[in-house]
């Protein structure tokens, strides 16, 4: 019995999320990653060090499309591990007046980013043509940036959620780019644990929804995923901002919390801790 | 030109036996010939205005611009040799951007004049290189206030309320000492700047210009900017009425 | 625990070559273990009016190997004033994927459309670049259900012909059955396997021989966003005898 610690792979043969249509192993066969081995190694090698895991890091990021624009929650959560370390960060991130990122992963890295941005933008400021970059623009060089780093496996370890509406044209973007380089754009995204919690949430109240989704009811929405949220991740806060962006410009909220109710915790038995 | 044939003149690693270095004196001849730049401090923001001499009636307008931005708080202009003013500006770019990345901070306009006074004087230290063939007038507005800076070919740079450089220098320092800057709004800076420099072309001897007009201050959100286009017009055609009609009484 | 830079995004891709056509296929759903990420994200590319492309595994390598494809086309088109012929992309893609045998781009690619004799042709990769042409070939998630219907379909593997005397030709079917072929595969790995769904994307590369009426016919009977002529502006450009490229969009289930 193979109990993989890979969810992905329960319920299927054992080999079978690995394998190609001739039963082989795709990642021996063609030693995918076998730079890792051919790296020339020096006196220094040893002391020379890659990312290899988040340190300090944020939960999920969540987003989705309405009428206007595109609106983002992230919490103000920056875990240590398990230690609830930093309580008033901020993981939503204005790029130009036209776009905003939520970040999820290892902090210091998305202070890299966001470094990262800023230059882009000045520069950008300073070439003074009447150009200005929009949320499309600043995915692709999410995406160019977040690939190239993975492709030198120094990853920078985020999930990224861009959002945005182009001035001009009006055209909203939401879409994702993470560590791998990997990127998606949909009606809804979440990041993380918000894949799995909060987008069966998302795709039912907006994907499914007939009549146009408004800024008021998308606001009660992002509540309602960082509700649940709170109540199911371990490394999550009920404090978060709302970021956002239409056609008129973009705003990051003051920090807000929803109404829990715990009550019901009381009479829970039988999931470990309880000796009765 | 008593230096021509004397051979001092020559290279900028030489003195001559009084004392001067002619190579940085020549530099300053071509900033004297170029279209006039000011630059006025007020209680809310600078103002820069640059009178760009059009050689070729040819030229797109609004193209070309002579006021260049280093940073989105740093706003510079430079009278003389063009191309030596957009290697400055890419200088300044760099200086801001390694600013950026060492303190998490725009950086101060006295220490970007600092770093480009520097560099500019590295440029008379040495027989195989010329001093740059420009004076430049940089603007910034942050927490340290409105402040106005202008560096010489010899990386001398000095701080200002108000200053002008180029061919109507004279001119127009004399109009900027008229001023009373305790008052002075950028609105009205922008007026009294697009009027010096039309006041300070002949129709009659010069080439065509164009005005170019950008801020930095409590106006224009602590962003350099060019003026917007309203305001760029009026104070244009009023400037060049004012200037005409002070013509005519002389 | 070190780094892995590698992901399996699911999908499926598929061409099949005809006498005067290709067509390329391939579903929009992009995934990652359990999780749909999003329902519509393209694997297929048009390249120029003879060629188009499909790409499928780690859908990051697939998106960059087809950008620095596209790229390598603009630069000869403005070296060889014209368009690489298709069997030179097929050439060059093994190139590029070779070049990267000691950290490969895990991308299935497929090639399909128009050859040098206006004939339909397909092109099938694995992920270090080795290549043959075929006249169908599918690749991805359900590979393993999709390639054997082709076998019996399009090279009538395990048939009795009718007539024995004349059988018949692997390449020959007509366009409407070729898109009828396409769509069942697609539906029926829709309902088999978890990562193939929500929508087929169809490319159709014509020669200008091209009996278009199995496209009218669809025209006429689909809504309008369903049918999508990709190179119109370019059809117009080269006159109505050139080879122009039609998109046809299809539902597939989403759960």
């Amino acid at each position: 019995m193979n109990m993989s610690n890979n969810f992905t792979s329960w319920g299927r043969p054992f080999t079978d999320a690995k394998m190609d249509m001739y039963g082989g192993d795709v990642t021996q066969r063609y030693q995918l990653g076998a730079q890792q081995m051919t790296v020339p190694d020096d006196k220094f090698s040893e002391g020379v060090q890659k990312t290899q895991q988040p340190i300090v890091t944020g939960t999920s990021v969540i987003g989705l499309k309405f009428k206007d624009g595109i609106m983002l929650a992230a919490d103000n959560l920056a875990s240590y591990g398990s230690l609830a370390r930093f309580k008033d960060i901020q993981r939503l991130y204005g790029v130009g007046s036209n776009t905003i990122i939520g970040a999820a992963g290892d902090m210091s890295d998305f202070q890299h980013v966001q470094h990262q941005l800023d230059t882009l933008i000045t520069d950008e400021y300073c070439h003074d043509d009447g150009h200005s970059l929009g949320p499309a623009q600043i995915y692709e060089y999410m995406s160019t940036l977040m690939y190239h780093r993975r492709s030198q496996l120094n990853p920078l370890w985020n999930a990224f959620v861009v959002g945005g509406v182009d001035p001009k044209s009006g055209e909203s973007t939401l879409a994702y780019v993470d560590l791998l380089g990997t990127t998606y754009s949909a009606p809804t995204i979440g990041t993380g644990y918000a894949s799995m919690i909060a987008i069966p949430l998302l795709r039912r109240l907006v994907e499914d929804r007939q009549e146009p989704l408004n800024k008021e009811d998308a606001l009660d929405i992002i509540k309602t995923c960082m509700k649940v949220l709170f109540y199911r991740d371990a490394r999550s806060l009920n404090k978060f901002q709302v970021a956002t962006i239409t056609k008129e410009g973009s705003e990051i909220s003051q920090s807000m919390s929803v109404d829990t109710e715990w009550g019901f915790a009381e009479g829970i038995r039988g999931y470990g801790g309880q000796t009765q | 030109m008593s230096s021509i044939g004397t051979g001092y003149d020559l290279s900028a690693s030489t003195y001559s036996p009084d004392g001067r270095i002619f190579q940085i004196e020549y530099a300053n001849k071509a900033v004297e010939n170029a279209g006039t730049v000011i630059g006025i401090r007020t209680k809310d923001g600078v103002i820069l205005a640059a009178q760009k001499l059009l050689d070729s009636k040819l030229l797109v307008s609004g193209t070309a611009k002579r006021i260049l931005t280093a940073d989105m708080h740093i706003g510079m202009a430079s009278a003389g040799l063009r191309a030596d003013g957009k290697h400055l500006q890419t200088r300044a770019r760099e200086e801001c951007k390694n600013y950026r990345d060492n303190y998490m901070s725009p950086i101060p306009l006295k220490h970007l004049s600092d770093r480009l006074g520097s560099y500019l004087n590295a440029y008379t230290l040495y027989s195989s290189v010329r001093p740059f063939g420009i004076s430049t007038v940089i603007s910034s507005c942050d927490k340290n206030g409105p402040q106005l800076y202008a560096i010489e070919p010899s990386g001398l740079y000095w701080g200002y309320q108000a200053t002008a450089i180029g061919k109507g220098k004279q001119l127009a320092q004399t109009e900027l000492e008229k001023l009373n800057f305790d008052e002075l709004s950028m609105r009205q800076a922008v007026f009294e700047a697009a009027r010096i420099i039309h006041l300070v072309h002949d129709p009659t001897k010069d080439k065509g210009f164009e005005l170019e007009i950008s801020w930095i201050g409590k106006d224009s959100q602590y962003k350099h900017v060019h003026v917007p286009a309203q305001l760029y017009d009026e104070a244009n055609e009023l400037g060049k009425t004012q200037a005409e009609s002070g013509r005519m009484q002389e | 625990m070190s780094f892995s830079p590698y992901t399996q995004n699911g999908g499926t891709i598929l061409a099949i070559a005809g006498k005067d056509f290709c067509v390329v296929a391939g579903d929009t759903r992009q995934s990652e273990g359990f999780s749909i990420q999003s329902r519509y994200e393209t694997k297929v590319w048009r390249l120029n009016e003879k060629a188009t492309i499909a790409a499928n595994g780690f859908a990051a390598d697939c998106k960059q190997l087809v950008k620095r494809v596209k790229w390598r086309l603009e630069t000869y088109k403005h070296a060889h004033n014209r368009e690489m012929p298709l069997k030179s992309i097929a050439r060059m893609v093994q190139t590029m994927l070779y070049g990267k045998r000691f950290f490969p781009f895990y991308s299935y690619v497929i090639i399909g459309g128009i050859d040098d004799d206006g004939t339909g042709a397909v092109y099938g990769f694995d992920p270090v670049g080795s290549y043959e042409r075929e006249t169908c070939r599918a690749a991805g998630a359900a590979q393993s259900l999709l390639q054997p219907f082709l076998d019996n379909q399009i090279y009538f593997r395990n048939q009795q012909p009718a007539d024995p005397t004349n059988p018949p030709i692997p390449g020959t079917l007509p366009l409407d059955n070729v898109l009828a072929i396409v769509t069942d595969s697609f539906t029926g790995a829709t309902e088999r396997h978890i990562e193939v769904g929500d929508a087929l994307e169809m490319y159709v590369v014509t020669n200008s021989n091209c009996d278009l009426g199995a496209l009218q016919q669809i025209t006429q009977s689909a809504t309008k966003t369903d049918l999508e002529q990709v190179a119109r502006e370019e059809a117009e450009f080269n006159g109505p005898k050139s080879c122009k490229t039609f998109k046809l969009l299809r539902q597939l289930k989403k759960d």
